[in-house]
């Protein structure tokens, strides 16, 4: 409640106070609709990590101050609370909410030539379909995803997989994003299924995939709760072949609600425990919030911390200058493989290296070692 | 065949479940003319409570089922109190205490929304996880407890209108307010008495459905469309139709998705396609009511 | 004055208000108004007619989504893309009208929640056609005579959008159409009694307004110039439902009212409240319709009444 009255407060005062002001970072984010559960938790990664930078002396002699708006994943508000943020003054936009809502806002952010972030979604078209030099993706992307798990399981010589999601647009996007690289690697999509929101079970998707005997299923839903149903319908039907699942499997409360049923499925992450940069953000996190860190604070606190180097890098809050330090930026932060650093290669503005995510397998309920890293 | 078998007893619990939404509707619905939307949210505080009576704080599980049900009955109880009774006092138009607890349906979700975080919460299976065999069908424990306990529902809300003296109470009301009311019938009384029982209905299914589902704060609005499809198809004159209505639009869900020849995308608009074009061939559902 | 005159004064002063407005003052304006144009279509359907119906907004993207199409994809000429567009969304109308004249209450209500659905279904497995679940971005309104419409002069299109929608809605209510309506609603058998062919006017008023949600679509598209699934969705429907409610159902200006309160109210609540503006606008809501059953307008009445 106190950091809300002093945002109100700072914004308040925005347009009266000239000397010394803070540097406005704009966060449009999701408290109450379906992108909640990992809006949520990267905003407070983006607050934690703002207030450390404040903390070390801001950026440039500034401070930083975030101004949070909630678009509850409704599209339309979303790119009207992208103009209000520019209106008061924000050099930068961080979009954590659904991907639509990001797209949408890019049509505000293109004409204001205002740069805008996502570090978190990872719908491949949000790079392709606007060609918007001010729009950065550091989220790792759903072919990243599919290609890692690809290289890992590139041993066992799979040659029919089944591929079931489910019918939320992310999960929509990663899906196909799974099945275009999955048959681009010369494997054959024997079944292809889409469990919806709201079904009480996925037994007759798992019963089609069962038919169609596969070699492995890829799991390219982002629906937690879909997802249990997923994996419970596979227990109850007592099958066998091997799991590779996308990110969604990487958060943590798959520990509590899914137990007994993940033992196994590997999985990609961009989060490596083992790394020191992880090891050190995870002690800080605790000691200043009392808080257990997650993975996806990590996406938040890089975001906040790469639109930071950017301003730094420029020397200045002009858009422009901001801009082009951006597209030159090289960062190494808490996500991504050990020694990844966010780059955006020439004319790319997609800044997770393909290389930087890594596979990880369930032991028993718990998230288990690394057992592989990049494409290779 | 063999998976037909085998999804039977699968969706026969969803068709439970579905049912028992139906019934929570159908309760409020008959005395009163007032189409409750809050009930998936009613499903949705039922799963919460189940969450922490049962994983939280551990209690045995008829312990947690009976006060979660007590719960939900003083909730349905206070919700008819606190949106519904005000507006049919002042005489109202029948539309707005539907709009009223449509309002409450969003109080309910942002209320649960704010308490607890975003992820799913998990609530424990009545018996565990496990599978029984029965003749040529098999299901988990769970399924079967659910169909047990919904047939037990029914019966039991079938025998209390056709056979008691309330439930002919209740049935004069839904036949014809005003006369009921001349009677000497305490109107408000069945009123609020039937949102409580229509509050249990709907707790009951979402405590049940929980375990698969999960505790989320999404999970009412689907649950509330699923039971008001179900309550059209099977009819609302009759009790039964509530059980049937949700048995078919279960069985069609799923047998649409096994076995219909169409990429899977397009198979979650078959049983909107379906409940379309059975609402336009035969609206008054599948069970007339009695004469 | 005439209403001619008045309906031009309305176009000046809501028009011109555009151009004293900031860009993000002017992104909420236009919205706003697309949505006060949409409850007045509503509040006819809903309010004068007594239809409740789910699939405004599925008509309202069918527009848009139409429009879109017809222009970047076909490449039709724009006269003849409308045209198309309101055509598409009439006949969808229809097929959902006539069989429903049998219907009333609930089972309308219904039937088009499964279509409103049914629609976003479709949106997301359109493929390339409507670009899945990401929508289509990517386009930009075409010149007219050499010129491009944006920023305020465009709402300016969305002004004269509203007061054809008002005119129109106006001008069915005070005739016989709307009379009859009326009776259809209050007692159907009655109107049949009167002579109304009552299943021709229910089509009739639901293809209508389900027209004109589909040409308020077809102007939204290039507001964000990006139309997606979620945009259409279900939610909305309830919003727009309560807007007419709260508002008054059946008055003009009751649907103004609602619209601009409830379009707004997250603005202002969010800022204020933070984290719990969800809950606090339910309840509010829920404060709404137990203190005026009847609607907000009201208690402009009784405001209106004790003054004379």
């Amino acid at each position: 409640m106190k950091r809300f009255i002093a945002v109100l407060g700072a914004v308040l005062l925005a347009g009266a106070v000239q000397a010394q002001e803070t540097i406005k970072i704009g966060v449009i984010t999701d408290r109450v609709g379906v992108s909640k559960p990992y809006a949520e938790p990267a905003t407070e990664g983006m607050m934690f990590g703002a207030n450390e930078i404040n903390k070390k002396g801001g950026v440039l002699g500034r401070k930083i101050e975030l101004l949070i708006e909630d678009d509850q994943s409704k599209p339309d508000v979303s790119a009207a609370l992208a103009r209000k943020l520019i209106d008061q003054g924000a050099v930068f936009i961080l979009s954590v909410s659904l991907s639509p809502a990001t797209q949408q806002q890019q049509t505000v952010t293109m004409e204001a030539k205002t740069p805008q972030m996502t570090p978190m979604n990872s719908a491949d078209y949000l790079t392709t379909q606007l060609n918007n030099p001010y729009f950065w993706q550091t989220g790792p992307l759903g072919s990243t995803q599919i290609q890692t798990l690809l290289a890992h399981a590139k041993a066992k010589n799979l040659k029919r997989v089944a591929l079931i999601t489910d019918n939320s647009d992310l999960g929509q996007a990663i899906g196909k994003a799974f099945k275009g690289s999955i048959e681009k690697a010369g494997i054959q999509v024997v079944a292809d299924e889409v469990v919806p929101l709201g079904a009480t079970t996925a037994t007759p998707q798992m019963q089609k995939i069962r038919g169609a005997t596969p070699d492995a299923m890829f799991v390219a839903g982002v629906v937690t709760a879909t997802n249990v149903l997923i994996f419970k319908s596979y227990r109850e039907l007592g099958l066998k072949f091997p799991i590779h699942a996308s990110y969604n499997l990487s958060v943590p409360i798959y520990e509590t609600a899914a137990k007994g049923l993940v033992d196994g499925i590997t999985f990609v992450d961009a989060y490596d425990p083992d790394k020191p940069e992880v090891k050190a953000f995870e002690a800080a996190y605790r000691k200043e919030t009392g808080k257990e860190p997650v993975n996806l604070n990590g996406y938040g606190y890089d975001g906040i911390h790469l639109v930071a180097e950017a301003i730094k890098k420029a020397g200045s809050t002009d858009k422009e200058k901001v801009r082009a330090a951006m597209q030159s930026l090289t960062y190494a932060g808490v996500m991504g493989a050990k020694g990844m650093k966010y780059t955006f290669p020439e004319g790319k503005r997609t800044g997770f290296d393909p290389n930087g995510m890594v596979v990880r397998v369930y032991q028993g309920d718990k998230q288990g070692r690394v057992v592989h890293v990049g494409l290779k | 065949m063999q998976d037909f078998l085998e999804l039977a007893v699968g969706a026969a619990a969803s068709g439970c479940i579905y049912g028992l939404i139906a019934l929570a509707y159908l309760l409020v619905l008959r005395p009163t003319g007032i189409i409750n939307f809050a009930v998936g949210e009613w499903a949705m505080l039922a799963a919460f409570g189940g969450f922490l009576t049962l994983t939280r704080y551990e209690w045995p599980y008829p312990v947690g089922m009976a006060v979660v049900l007590l719960f939900l009955f003083v909730v349905g109880w206070a919700t008819e109190r606190v949106a519904v009774r005000p507006l049919v006092e002042k005489g109202a138009p029948i539309l707005a205490p539907i709009l009223a607890l449509l309002g409450m349906l969003v109080v309910f979700r942002e209320s649960i929304s704010v308490s607890f975080p975003p992820d799913p919460m998990p609530v424990p299976y009545a018996f565990g996880i496990g599978r029984l065999e029965w003749g040529l069908l098999g299901g988990t424990y769970q399924s079967f407890f659910i169909i047990a306990v919904t047939l037990a529902v029914f019966i039991g809300v079938w025998y209390f209108f056709e056979r008691t003296v309330a439930g002919k109470v209740f049935q004069a009301v839904a036949i014809h307010r005003r006369a009921a009311a001349l009677m000497g019938i305490n109107l408000s009384r069945v009123t609020a008495l039937s949102f409580g029982a229509g509050g249990v209905a709907a707790g009951l299914g979402g405590l049940l459905v929980a375990p698969n589902v999960s505790a989320h704060y999404l999970m009412g609005v689907p649950l509330a469309i699923q039971g008001f499809s179900a309550l059209v198809i099977g009819g609302v004159g009759r009790v039964e139709g509530a059980l049937l209505g949700g048995m078919v639009l279960a069985f069609a869900e799923q047998l649409t998705v096994r076995y219909a020849p169409i990429p899977s995308g397009y198979a979650q608009g078959v049983p909107l396609l379906f409940l379309m074009i059975f609402l336009l061939v035969r609206p008054s559902g599948l069970l007339k009511a009695k004469a | 004055m005439s209403a001619l005159v008045r309906g031009l004064v309305a176009i000046v002063v809501l028009a011109g208000a555009a151009f004293f407005m900031g860009d993000y003052h002017n992104d909420v304006y236009r919205k706003l108004l697309l949505w006060v144009t949409l409850a007045l279509g509503y509040n006819f359907l809903f309010g004068i007619c007594g239809q409740v119906a789910f699939s405004h907004f599925a008509f309202y993207g069918m527009g848009a989504y139409s429009i879109v199409i017809f222009l970047f994809e076909l490449h039709m000429p724009f006269p003849l893309a409308v045209l198309a567009g309101i055509a598409l969304c009439a006949l969808f109308a229809l097929a959902v009208a006539i069989p429903s004249t049998r219907l009333e209450g609930f089972y309308l209500a219904l039937v088009t929640l499964a279509l409103g659905q049914l629609f976003i279904v479709v949106l997301g497995e359109g493929g390339s056609v409507t670009g899945g679940t990401g929508g289509i971005a990517n386009y930009r309104l075409p010149e007219f005579f050499g010129m491009r419409i944006r920023g305020p002069w465009y709402t300016a299109v969305i002004v004269l959008l509203l007061v054809f929608t008002y005119a129109v809605v106006k001008r069915l209510d005070s005739s016989w159409f709307g009379r009859a309506c009326r009776a259809v609603r209050d007692n159907p058998e009655a109107a049949a009694a009167m002579g109304v062919d009552v299943a021709r006017t229910k089509v009739i008023a639901f293809t209508l307004t389900s027209a004109l949600a589909g040409v308020a679509g077809m102007v939204y598209a290039f507001v964000d110039n990006t139309v997606n699934p979620p945009i259409f969705g279900i939610e909305n429907a309830f919003l727009l439902l309560f807007m007419v409610i709260v508002g008054g159902a059946g008055r003009h200006a009751g649907a103004v009212v609602g619209a601009v309160l409830l379009f707004l109210l997250p603005f202002w609540l969010s800022p204020l409240v933070g984290h719990h503006h969800a809950l606090v606008f339910g309840v509010l809501m829920v404060t709404a319709i137990l203190f005026q059953p009847a609607g907000l307008i009201g208690l402009w009445d009784r405001f209106s009444r004790s003054r004379s």
